[in-house]
């Protein structure tokens, strides 16, 4: 009882708060990730292995771009539109000649680009990180600590980002043509919607989601060639967790697993508290493998 | 197989392995042990084959045996004194099942992509407990410590030189390969690939799955900690890095370049893939990005012939 | 093929001709030659027992299973292996057997599958939907609900209306009645009286062997993956030897 009550007396509530704060601003940009994987597993059942090295790739380009016009906001978007281009690139050469495959082919193809982009940037760029500006740099006063706005601004982008990609889907033919092959591919071919066009876009569209958090992240930690490697395995656990293909799941579980994580960053180091989200998965995969945040299947 | 067929088999059988006995003697030392990790990789890769080419599952998680192989006998090695690779040996499998059995446990559960997945976050976590636990574990240095000797301790024990290291090397991945080979060719290897054909016409029939499952998960994770365990014998330290699943995606690589469901093909694999990197290092100089050819070439062998560098033996090394 | 003196084709050719069909799944060959003429507007059956290569034969026609023998011609140009969806685009639209409707999608959607091609003005839209709408009221009346929520004849109707908004040439009908109550099969057998007097060709795949003698001109009878009998269907009497035969009525 003692110590019940010694944990309740010293449970440091302030940090509470601010780790709160921080586990939606990272849940957000995992919520970006990991719909683009989302995305792409859902409507071709690809593993994206590379997932996290166009994460990786945006992030760079964010760099490139905003040394040479010194726009955050122009940066961002060439960054996501560059991305999204090279991905439509990726699954033509590496994805498309394995239709008809295992499914687990294209995690082996995905895994090979991922070396190569790693390897890539490595090169080309040097082990030293890169910095991107945050291009707003107010603070605002939360209890002992100055918090950056630029943090809440991240959160906001992205909830708006996945906000109109939600609309996207909802509205309009392309959405609807997305939509019908992510439930039937065949039946959707056969109705006259070009699927394999439908891939190539999807699988653009996921890369170029990953490039812009990539962009919005980069201020945070800076920006190097392994960055994608730990975001790729928090997004496969978000999507596993989320229900995999499942839109809405994933969005949850980024946000669910991010604030356990910050929750046990309060008593853990960082590089432990993610074995917290890895449990989380081996959880979700013992007790409900179709996901914590879908309705159980009827 | 046909008689004919029998005595081609066992005559490169033979060849092969003369030739890798002679190898240290005719080789310069750099090249020999070039050979010997080639063998060391090839026994990880080879494992890793009993789950890809024999069960149907790709493990992405085979770091974690390899690494646990090393971290045991790191142990071993630490803690008596002079080192005894007898108990070294015996640490590291020890460590290696272990894990393996849990690793089983949870993941055989899980289908396709989902077991490649589990089986990452598997060797994930090891990776993170050993990288943060610096006081058992070194953490990011990881522990280094001398070679055990040859022999049986107490009894009679010689120290290891680069050709008797060579040589035992080889007996116990030759070993490994004969006995994976008669396990693949019994009774129980045969179920193995018939989940590989067909999972719910084997579970149909009336084979428990699940536990030929864990069963395949547990012998694969043992031989891929015996590669473990030679490496740490021969290179003197452990590091997190070979619990990283970078380890597991190269053990992957080496089976999708060699050829799956072959035992040999991973071993080629490796030894294509190690020849491609130190070749490339040689042209272009060490800091030469090798992975990146190296993963074109990988993308274009899954694309251009799934079956690997040996797929086309593969029907004749089974029979 | 004792019919065929009297079947001969209109001057300008067959809408569909199948020639000499193999289809294999993996290693098993499903279909050993199969082939068949489908006329413009025409309504034909195609007859068998279960697991003749009936479906099969609809989805090789459709592109959905490339046949490692044989010929499809469209309006006599070689279609042969031409993905499924060029085909919807050249025509062909397919119904098939399990329904298949976007369970996720509303029934407005579904209908947009088809309907969203380029060339198809807003007036033109309007006219196909409310067309399929006083054909299948309760379509209508449901238009915002999704897909997998409507009851089995329901699906069906949805599955037609869906193949309807392509305007297609031909449709693949594989198995309408199957499940449904004798009101609901009724109804499916009006729609394809409708059909047939807008001039869409129909080929019919049916266990219900009445319904598709009274609503075809010409039936295919297959068997073991190849056409057996050909007959035109009025002459073909329901306690017909070759049906007993074949079809084990």
């Amino acid at each position: 009882m003692a110590s019940v009550l010694t944990f309740f007396t010293e449970f440091p509530f302030e940090l509470f708060v601010i780790q709160t704060l921080n586990g939606i601003v990272t849940g957000m940009i995992l919520a970006l990730i990991a719909s683009g994987l989302t995305l792409i597993f859902g409507i071709m059942d690809v593993v994206n292995f590379a997932h996290g090295e166009l994460f990786m790739l945006g992030a760079y380009m964010g760099v490139i771009v905003l040394s040479t016009t010194g726009s955050f906001w122009l940066a961002l978007i060439l960054a996501t539109l560059i991305v999204a281009l090279f991905g439509a690139a990726m699954q033509i050469v590496t994805l498309r000649p394995l239709v008809g495959r295992d499914p687990l082919t294209t995690i082996l193809a995905t895994f090979g680009v991922s070396l190569i982009l790693q390897n890539y940037a490595l090169w080309q760029f040097g082990p030293v990180a890169r910095k991107i500006n945050e291009p707003y740099t107010g603070h605002f006063n939360l209890f002992y600590l100055e918090y950056p706005w630029y943090r809440l601004v991240i959160a906001g982008l992205s909830a708006a980002l996945i906000g109109g990609f939600w609309l996207f889907l909802k509205h309009g033919k392309f959405g609807i043509w997305i939509r019908a092959t992510m439930q039937d591919r065949v039946m959707a071919q056969a109705m006259g919607i070009p699927v394999p066009l439908v891939h190539t876009a999807a699988f653009a569209i996921g890369a170029g989601m990953a490039a812009a958090s990539g962009v919005l992240f980069g201020p945070l930690v800076g920006v190097n060639h392994t960055m994608g490697l730990d975001w790729v395995l928090k997004a496969f656990i978000v999507v596993v967790v989320g229900g995999m293909g499942n839109l809405g799941g994933s969005i949850a579980a980024a946000i669910f697993i991010s604030l356990l994580e910050s929750y046990a960053a309060i008593w853990v180091s960082p590089a432990q508290a993610v074995i917290v989200s890895f449990i989380v998965l081996i959880f979700t995969l013992l007790f409900r493998p179709t996901g914590l945040f879908v309705p159980t299947p009827k | 197989m046909t008689k004919r067929d029998k005595i081609i088999y066992w005559t490169g059988f033979g060849v092969i392995v003369a030739l890798l006995i002679v190898a240290p003697l005719v080789l310069p030392p750099y090249w020999s042990r070039f050979v010997t990790e080639i063998l060391i990789w090839g026994l990880l890769a080879m494992s890793s084959d009993v789950l890809i080419g024999y069960t149907g599952m790709v493990s992405f998680g085979h770091s974690a045996f390899f690494g646990l192989g090393m971290y045991g006998a790191a142990a071993a090695l630490l803690m008596v004194s002079p080192p005894n690779l007898i108990l070294a040996l015996a640490f590291g499998l020890i460590g290696a099942a272990a894990v393996s059995a849990f690793v089983a446990y949870f993941s055989t559960r899980l289908r396709d992509i989902y077991f490649a997945i589990t089986t990452l976050i598997f060797s994930q976590i090891f990776y993170v407990i050993i990288f943060t636990w610096t006081e058992v574990t070194g953490g990011e240095n990881g522990l280094s410590f001398r070679r055990p000797a040859f022999g049986i301790p107490g009894i009679w024990t010689t120290p290891f030189t680069a050709e008797t290291l060579h040589w035992f090397v080889l007996a116990l991945v030759v070993g490994s390969y004969l006995l994976l080979r008669r396990i693949m060719h019994s009774p129980f290897g045969m179920v193995l690939q018939s989940i590989r054909e067909n999972e719910p016409r084997t579970r149909a029939i009336g084979y428990p799955v699940e536990r030929y499952k864990i069963v395949a998960v547990m012998l694969s994770g043992l031989f891929a900690g015996l590669a473990g365990v030679l490496y740490a014998v021969q290179n003197r330290f452990a590091a997190p890095d070979f619990v990283f699943f970078l380890i597991s995606g190269e053990a992957v690589i080496f089976n999708v370049m060699g050829g799956i469901g072959t035992l040999v093909g991973p071993i080629v694999g490796a030894a294509t893939f190690l020849l491609l990197r130190e070749g490339l290092g040689r042209l272009f100089g060490e800091q030469f990005p090798y992975l990146i050819p190296l993963g074109f070439i990988f993308i274009a062998i899954i694309i251009f012939l799934p079956q690997g560098l040996l797929g086309f033996m593969r029907r004749w090394l089974n029979k | 093929m004792s019919a065929q003196g009297t079947l001969q084709e209109k001057s300008e050719g067959p809408l569909i001709a199948v020639e000499d069909l193999h289809t294999y799944y993996g290693k098993s060959h499903i279909l050993h030659g199969v082939s068949l003429t489908v006329g413009r507007g025409e309504v034909v059956g195609l007859l068998g027992r279960n697991g003749v290569g009936k479906s099969t034969t609809l989805k090789t026609i459709m592109g959905l299973i490339y046949p490692k023998q044989g010929r499809i011609m469209l309006e006599g140009k070689a279609v042969t292996s031409t993905p499924a969806h060029k085909l919807a685009k050249l025509g062909i639209a397919y119904v098939p057997e399990d329904r298949r409707i976007f369970r996720l999608l509303t029934v407005m959607e579904n209908l947009r599958t088809g309907l969203d091609r380029p060339g198809v003005t807003d007036e033109r839209k309007k006219e196909l939907l409310d067309k399929v709408f006083s054909y299948f009221p309760v379509l209508g009346e449901r238009r915002d609900q999704a897909g997998g929520t409507l009851s089995g004849g329901e699906q069906q109707m949805l599955a037609i209306a869906r193949a309807m908004m392509l305007e297609p040439k031909i449709i693949l009908l594989d198995e309408p009645t199957e499940g449904l109550m004798p009101r609901m099969v009724s109804q499916i057998r009006q729609i394809i009286d409708v059909l047939h007097s807008e001039g869409v060709a129909i080929l019919l795949v049916e266990q219900n062997v009445p319904l598709t003698l009274e609503a075809s001109q010409r039936v295919y009878i297959m068997e073991k993956g190849a056409i057996r009998h050909h007959a035109v269907s009025s002459e073909l009497k329901i306690d017909d030897p070759v049906i007993k035969q074949y079809l084990g009525v």
